[in-house]
């Protein structure tokens, strides 16, 4: 990698965490939800089983539950909004 | 009380894992040799704090409880002891009668509000460092000055969503240490009652066979 690419790239990693804030105005909402989707499929898995697989498992469980209800949810909102 | 495979956890001193974990996520678990979940609750949610703190710029976090304004996200935000401590704290010394946070710092500090009195060392401090707050903003009754403005109003025109995403960040991270800190307190609560006392009995059963 040449060094100006390398300086150059981590001068744009520093810039977009820097005016992270401001990039709050121009992401979708919906896309600050996915880490809390993730969070709360994690921490219900983690406080019901205590080995890591069982863990995972129940992670990926309650990840899918989550999104799917949220995304019926949000699903009958957008079609409430067309009519 | 029963991990996955049925063998019981040492859970140590329960109430000290609870107020560990209540201090800062996942300690409690590290407390109890819980490694692997201990880390995990400390990288996951106080990270998640952390980021939401940060993108509200450290601004999100605070306690107010007036007749008029409550800050109803710090009943979430109180789930994470190590944010919640020094917020009440500073918000008591606000208010108090020195009328000032803790060496003026705005760290955890709750918002000026409309005629709030501060003292002459804050109103300096909020002056220098708030370049949306000027010294017309305050009335001279000393030995205190009287703010005229509204800081949080400020906070929100100058980070817009941003302060709602922060708040949002931190509430749920306080609240979901909750189920952390409870645990913690008793055990992962995957195997019912019913379940435990089937396990025991099996274990019982086969302990008098061999």
């Amino acid at each position: 990698m040449e060094f100006t690419t390398m300086v150059n790239g981590t001068f744009y990693c520093f810039a977009i965490i820097s005016h992270l804030a401001t990039l709050v105005d121009v992401v979708p909402g919906v896309f600050f939800g996915l880490p809390l989707l993730a969070l709360a499929s994690f921490v219900f898995a983690a406080t019901h089983h205590e080995d890591d697989e069982a863990i995972t498992l129940a992670t990926i469980h309650w990840a899918v539950w989550i999104g799917g209800v949220l995304g019926l949810i949000l699903a009958i909102v957008l079609l409430i909004g067309l009519f | 009380m029963s991990p996955d495979d049925g063998s019981a956890i040492d859970l140590k001193n329960p109430l000290l894992a609870a107020l560990l974990g209540w201090l800062i996520p996942g300690l409690g678990h590290l407390y109890q040799n819980r490694v692997f979940k201990g880390r995990l609750f400390l990288i996951t949610i106080l990270g998640t704090f952390l980021f939401g703190w940060w993108i509200g710029a450290g601004r999100v976090v605070y306690y107010e409880w007036g007749p008029t304004d409550k800050r109803l996200a710090f009943i979430g935000q109180a789930g994470i002891g190590v944010a919640a401590i020094p917020a009440f704290i500073q918000s008591r010394l606000l208010n108090g009668t020195g009328r000032q946070p803790l060496a003026c710092s705005q760290w955890f500090a709750p918002p000026v509000r409309t005629r709030q009195y501060v003292s002459d060392a804050y109103a300096r401090r909020l002056v220098t460092e708030e370049p949306a707050i000027v010294e017309e903003d305050f009335f001279d009754r000393q030995p205190l000055k009287q703010f005229r403005g509204d800081e949080l109003a400020i906070w929100q025109f100058q980070l817009g969503r941003a302060f709602d995403i922060g708040t949002l960040y931190t509430m749920l991270a306080g609240m979901f240490n909750i189920l952390v800190v409870f645990d913690a307190f008793a055990g992962p609560m995957g195997i019912t009652a019913k379940e435990q006392k089937k396990l025991k009995t099996e274990k019982r059963s086969s302990a008098v066979a061999a």
